[in-house]
Parts: structure tokens; C-alpha cells; sequence
């Protein structure tokens, strides 16, 4: 940690940070009355690359004592984001690193989170090709048919919200027809799987034991597919606009990004997952609706065995408006319909943590805005009356000028019982606080 | 014979009157109609790079950097508009995008680059900072005119002096406003916004204006709040008209992966 924190501190002087904090902070004399001057206009595309990025110093800790993990705390880093992109030609490559320190999962750590080349082969089309994030569907905070990485981890532990979305190496093709009908194809060569509550900085229920359990003897190290090709994950999206609806179709060939299924021997991996959905988004009563649906279609196509998850239907309800001005307020239902459960509990002995046959789930956004706009004040919530378990999430960020800004939030996990969905995590609840410089 | 010179006396006044030597317009709709297509409607479509230096009543200064692309629709209808920030870092690649409608809600679509997320947002209250600017929605994109009961209040060598009253006031923030109208360019030179109690709180006025392609185009202008002391100064360079923007740039196509052909300076 100390040896991370130096190698940090070395690192910073010699980027453009070190020498924007050198500057006072109100270099704008550029914008005074008369001397808008023409090079404070120049922007990448005509000075050259700049780096960008953030330093953030991020704390948090659990409420209470996880009885199987002795780690009190559940952020402690302090982070270095590298940001740069460039055209050459025709090709523009985009470059954004993570370095961070980690208090938690002790060491220094590095990150690629995109290295991207993106190019237009034709009128039409665009590729991007690299590590990269994706997203698509029109869940808020609920994924149905994007199946693209999730960090759970950092979700959890309070890091940015962008944070959720993990990179992989991955080939997208985006088909632009003009008119009607877009398409996209995602090829993602090796497997990536989220990155889940594994019982490092987390516990998670086992249901072998009965209690939650953390590394290192529950350190959940489930078998990967093995990286061959056929071991890739597949997506596509067929999608248009007309008027001002929006309508997609969604196919996926992979694997589920959790490891819910068990081998004979007891050891967890990542079983086959086809899925198709359709989603629909547009202007509806002076706010947004949305409707989504997939369907989920795993191995276990009568659903008898208990060691391998059973097919799915997923479907999503979200409406958002302004309440008033600067308030949004965002409510979304959302039904999880697990496929041939009277087959699971003929054949899973009378298991006392058998999922319903309908997990419901309602979701809360209040988002206010104040102090002409650098005051965030936001609320969302997951709760499942199936259930009977629930997810808090309120945060409070505070920009104090174009640089400067500090995020307070908690993640407040509980539930009736300790095997449900968010339940097993209430020992993870934890408040967090992240003071960020941006350059 | 004498309808044919009456007939070419109209026409020729149509003429002048385009050209803006005519005598005073008199009809107050037409004047808001003119100053609405000078003010946002100037040639087919357009570009523009935009800064803005945010202050607020302490002094403290924030900017906000960006492109602006437009296309009409139709002259004083539909328009299209894609906004793509270049500064500060925090905002740097965010994207938005807006499908203005003259009747009914408009479309407005966010991504977010951390995300890789198209957001789609509700039309909300257009009466609301523009990304934490003095600015409203509505000032960078336009008011509707046949949201407002215009009255021509009176003219001197330089300006038309309108009033306008909400047609719906619980609608908006505003009792009532006035506008100074520039006779040679329609251009809105000064709008004042009054509260219930008649007090002005808000101030818009354009600090310089220049001539682009034939189009006289605000390049300067500032937004006060006259309660707060907070005012926001918004300076346009680098402006193109007429360069023959594609409906489909619109799409979310743009929103991920911003059209350079567009966004970048013309040479």
C-alpha cells in the first residue's frame, strides 16, 4: 500500500496534473471582457492530444461488522484515470487507464478501461474494435437485455456510477441503413463475466452452508468457459426511431454473467445462456415510458435440475418525469417469471432458499438539482416485495467549480431473510465519500 | 392598367420590406415571426462552437465549452439540435441531442461516455438551467411564439418595443417580458422578464452581433440574474451556415459516436 501510494505520487508529477494543480485555479483571464483569446478555443482536434482524467481519494466504510469478513472498510483508494484520444487519418483511437491504490484488496492495481479504435469502413458503418464498455436497453440500473459486463463489486462499494459497466475486448459493428432499421453486432472473442460478489470485499450467501460466506475459504472461484472460440459471447440489436418511439430487438449467445450453476463435483461455473428481447422507449404523459422483455433460455430447458438455472422471462415497466422543476422523479417495475418451478421443487429437496416462481422488483429515482445545478441531490431504491428485501442507494454530490467535486452516499442493503437477492448482502451496507480533482 | 401597378407596388414593397428598408411593420405577429427566424432559424442548418463563463452571485466563475449543430425542419417549425461538450472535463464527450417540435413535447436524448449510455430524458420544464447555466432551455433552442399573447408597445428609430404575457402563466416563471427588437436585423436585441409583483429579475441581452453568409448573428450575449447577481456570458465563433446537414445526422448514431465531419472548424 505505502509502495502504491509512492509509485502514485511518482506517476502524478509527471502528468498534466501535476501541473494543472500547480496553476491557480482561476486561470480565466481568458474570458474576461476582451481577450477571449483564439489558442483557450482549441480543442483536441486542433491542438492535439491532451491528457485528461481525475484524481479521487475515495473512503468507506460498513455500518456494521460483517461476522465472516474482518475488513471494516469498503473503499480506500486514491486513483489516477489517464484519458487521451486522438484522429490519425481517418481512425480515431481513444485511451482511457485506470491506476489506483487499494486499501482493500491490498496493492497497486492498473486498468485498461478502453483502448479503442474506431473507424467508418463505409458511409454506413462503424466499428470499433478494443477494450470497451457497452450499453444498451432502457432499464435504469436494471439490465434485461444488456448482457454486457457489470462490476458489482464497484457498485456496491460506492465508485462512480460508470463504474458498473466493465470493459472487455470486444468488436462492434454498427450498421446505419438511413432510414427504417439499424443494426448492430457485438463480438466479444473470450468470455467476460461480471464482476461479482466473489467474497473479497463482500460476503455472499452460500447456500451449501446455509450463512454467508468470504474469501479466502468462500472466495468464490468459479470454472471459466475455456477460451476458445466458440466460447465467445454474441449480441445484436436491430433498432430504429420513428417519430419519437424508439423500438429494439435484441438477440444474445454466451453465457450467464454469474456463476449459477453447479457441477457435480460442487464447483461453480458459468452455464450456456441464449436470450431475445424487444424493448420499446418514447414521450408518454408529459414524461418517458418504457417497456422491456427478454426471454432467457439456459440448459436447463425442463427445468428439473436444481444444480443449473432455469429459463426466464424478464419483463421491465419504466416511467420518468419532472415532478417540478429540477426534480425528476423515476419508477420502474420490473418481474423476474422463473420458467418450470413446479419441475425445481419436485426436484431441488425441499430447498428452503428456492427462489419464487415471480421475483418482483419496484425501483425509486428522485433526483433534485439545486444551487444552479452543482448540488446533486439523489435518491433510487430497489425493493422486492417477493422478496421482501431491499437496496438503497442515496447519494449527495457537490461540484465546487469546474475541477472540485465531492460525492457523500451509502448502499444500505436488508431484508427478512438473510438468502434473498438483496438480503445476504445487509452486512455490506456501507457509506462512502469520494473527493475528485478533474483535469 | 392601374391593377397592374397597384400589383407592382405590393410586390415591390414585399421586396423592400424583405430587405428591411420598408416603412415600420405595424402587425406585431409578423415582427415576432420575423425576430423568431432571425434569431433562430438563420439559413437551412448551421454550426457553431459556443462558450459559456457561468457566475454566480460570489463571483465564483465555472465555463462550459461546446458544438452546436442545427438543422431546420422547416422554417419557424421542427428543428433539430446536437450539442457536444468539449469542456470542463467532467462533461468532456457528453452528448445532447434535441428533436424540437412545435406542437407538442419535444424528444431529448443524453450520453453519457462513462457509461456508453444513450439516456433518454423527459421534455421537462424548458424554463430550467441549461447545464448550470443562466441560460434556459428555451433561450438556446427558442421560445414558441404562440406560447405568448405578443403587443407591440411602440417603436423608436432603432427598435421595436414588444410585450408578451404567457398564454398559460402557470406554465412558466415569468409574469410578463419585454423585448427590444432591432428594426434592420429583427434580431432580439434585449429581453426583460418581470415577476408576479412587475420587479425585473432576468435580463437577456446581445453584446455583439455579427454578419455570417448574409445572416446577422448574435455572436455575444449575456443572461443576468438580477436577484442573485449571477449572470452568464455566451460567446459563439467559428459559425457556418448552410452546409447541407442530413436529417439522419440526428440519430443515435451522432449521440455515440459524434459526427467529425461536422464538429470539426471549417477551413
Amino acid at each position: 500500500m505505502r509502495l502504491g501510494v509512492a509509485g502514485l505520487l511518482v506517476l502524478l508529477l509527471s502528468t498534466p496534473l501535476a501541473r494543472a494543480v500547480g496553476q491557480p485555479a482561476d486561470t480565466t483571464d481568458d474570458w474576461g471582457d476582451d481577450s477571449w483569446a483564439e489558442e483557450s478555443w482549441d480543442t483536441t482536434a486542433e491542438s492535439g492530444p491532451r491528457w485528461h482524467g481525475f484524481y479521487e481519494v475515495g473512503l468507506g466504510g460498513r455500518l456494521a461488522d460483517d461476522a465472516v469478513l474482518d475488513e471494516r472498510l469498503t473503499l480506500a483508494e486514491t486513483r489516477l484515470r489517464l484519458e487521451r484520444e486522438q484522429y490519425l487519418g481517418d481512425y480515431r483511437y481513444s485511451l482511457k487507464a485506470d491506476l489506483w491504490a487499494d486499501g482493500v484488496e491490498h496493492g497497486l492495481h492498473g486498468r485498461l478501461r478502453e483502448a479503442l479504435l474506431s473507424f467508418s469502413p463505409s458511409d454506413r458503418l462503424d466499428l470499433r474494435i478494443g477494450q470497451q464498455v457497452l450499453t444498451w436497453g432502457t432499464g435504469d440500473l436494471l439490465f434485461l437485455n444488456d448482457l454486457f459486463a457489470k462490476d458489482w463489486v464497484s457498485f456496491f462499494s460506492g465508485r462512480e456510477d460508470g463504474y458498473l459497466k466493465a470493459p472487455a475486448a470486444t468488436v462492434k459493428a454498427s450498421y446505419y441503413s438511413g432510414a427504417g432499421a439499424n443494426l448492430d453486432l457485438v463480438w466479444t472473442p473470450r468470455f467476460r463475466s461480471d464482476n461479482f460478489i466473489d467474497g473479497e470485499r463482500f460476503s455472499y450467501f452460500s447456500p451449501l452452508t446455509g450463512s454467508n460466506v468470504a474469501a479466502p475459504d468462500g472466495h468464490l472461484q468459479p470454472q471459466r468457459p475455456e477460451h476458445d472460440l466458440d466460447n465467445g459471447e454474441f449480441a445484436a440489436r436491430l433498432f430504429g426511431r420513428r417519430d419519437g418511439t424508439e423500438w429494439a430487438l435484441y438477440a444474445y449467445r454466451g453465457f450467464w454473467k454469474q456463476p449459477n450453476a453447479v457441477d457435480p463435483a460442487g464447483q461453480f461455473y458459468f452455464s450456456r445462456l441464449t436470450a431475445l428481447g424487444a424493448s420499446l422507449r418514447g414521450n408518454l404523459a408529459g414524461g418517458i415510458g418504457y417497456t422491456e422483455l427478454a426471454w432467457y433460455e439456459g440448459e436447463d430447458g425442463s427445468g428439473g435440475d436444481p444444480l443449473l438455472p432455469n429459463d426466464q422471462l424478464r419483463l421491465l415497466a419504466g416511467y420518468e418525469r419532472e415532478l417540478r422543476p429540477k426534480l425528476t422523479l423515476g419508477v420502474q417495475y420490473y418481474l423476474e417469471w422463473l420458467q418450470d418451478h413446479a419441475a425445481l421443487a419436485a426436484n431441488d429437496g425441499d430447498s428452503p432458499y428456492r427462489p419464487d416462481e415471480y421475483r418482483q422488483l419496484w425501483t425509486l429515482r428522485l433526483t433534485y438539482r439545486a444551487m444552479q445545478d452543482n448540488l446533486t441531490l439523489s435518491w433510487f431504491s430497489f425493493w422486492s416485495p417477493s422478496d421482501q428485501d431491499y437496496y438503497l442507494r442515496p447519494s449527495l454530490s457537490y461540484r465546487f467549480d469546474d475541477q472540485l467535486s465531492l460525492t457523500v452516499g451509502g448502499n444500505l442493503f436488508g431484508g427478512d431473510q438473510s438468502h434473498t437477492f438483496f438480503g445476504q448482502f445487509e452486512d455490506a451496507s456501507n457509506l462512502y465519500a469520494r473527493l475528485r480533482y478533474s483535469f | 392598367m392601374y391593377n397592374w401597378l397597384a400589383r407592382s407596388l405590393v410586390l415591390l414593397g414585399a421586396m423592400l420590406s424583405n430587405v428591411s428598408l420598408a416603412a415600420d411593420l405595424t402587425d406585431v405577429d409578423e415582427i415576432v415571426r420575423r425576430a423568431n427566424l432571425a434569431a433562430y432559424y438563420q439559413g437551412a442548418d448551421g454550426r457553431a462552437e459556443a462558450r459559456m463563463i457561468i457566475r454566480d452571485g460570489q463571483g465564483r466563475e465555472q465555463m462550459r465549452q461546446f458544438t452546436i449543430l442545427r438543422r431546420d425542419r422547416s422554417d419557424g417549425g421542427d428543428q433539430d439540435f446536437l450539442v457536444v461538450f468539449s469542456r470542463p472535463a467532467d462533461v468532456r464527450n457528453t452528448v445532447f441531442m434535441v428533436a424540437k417540435h412545435t406542437e407538442g413535447e419535444d424528444d431529448r436524448w443524453l450520453y453519457l461516455p462513462s457509461l456508453d449510455l444513450v439516456k433518454r430524458i423527459s421534455a421537462g420544464d424548458k424554463r430550467t438551467s441549461f447545464v448550470g447555466s443562466h441560460y434556459f432551455y428555451e433561450d438556446v433552442s427558442g421560445r414558441n411564439i404562440r406560447d405568448d399573447q405578443h403587443r407591440l408597445l411602440g417603436s423608436d428609430e432603432r427598435f421595436y418595443l414588444i410585450g408578451s404575457t404567457p398564454k398559460d402563466p402557470a406554465s412558466v416563471e415569468f409574469a410578463r417580458y419585454q423585448v427590444w427588437i432591432d428594426k434592420q436585423t429583427f434580431l432580439p436585441m434585449t429581453i426583460e422578464y418581470y415577476d408576479s409583483g412587475d420587479r425585473s429579475y432576468r435580463k437577456v441581452e446581445v453584446i455583439e452581433t455579427e454578419t455570417v453568409q448574409g445572416h446577422p448573428t448574435v455572436t455575444r450575449s449575456q443572461v443576468s440574474d438580477l436577484r442573485s447577481g449571477g449572470s452568464t456570458r455566451m460567446e459563439f465563433r467559428f459559425i457556418r451556415y448552410d452546409l447541407g446537414m442530413e436529417p439522419g445526422l440526428f440519430s443515435e448514431r451522432s449521440l455515440r459516436n459524434p459526427p467529425r465531419e461536422w464538429l470539426q472548424r471549417p477551413h
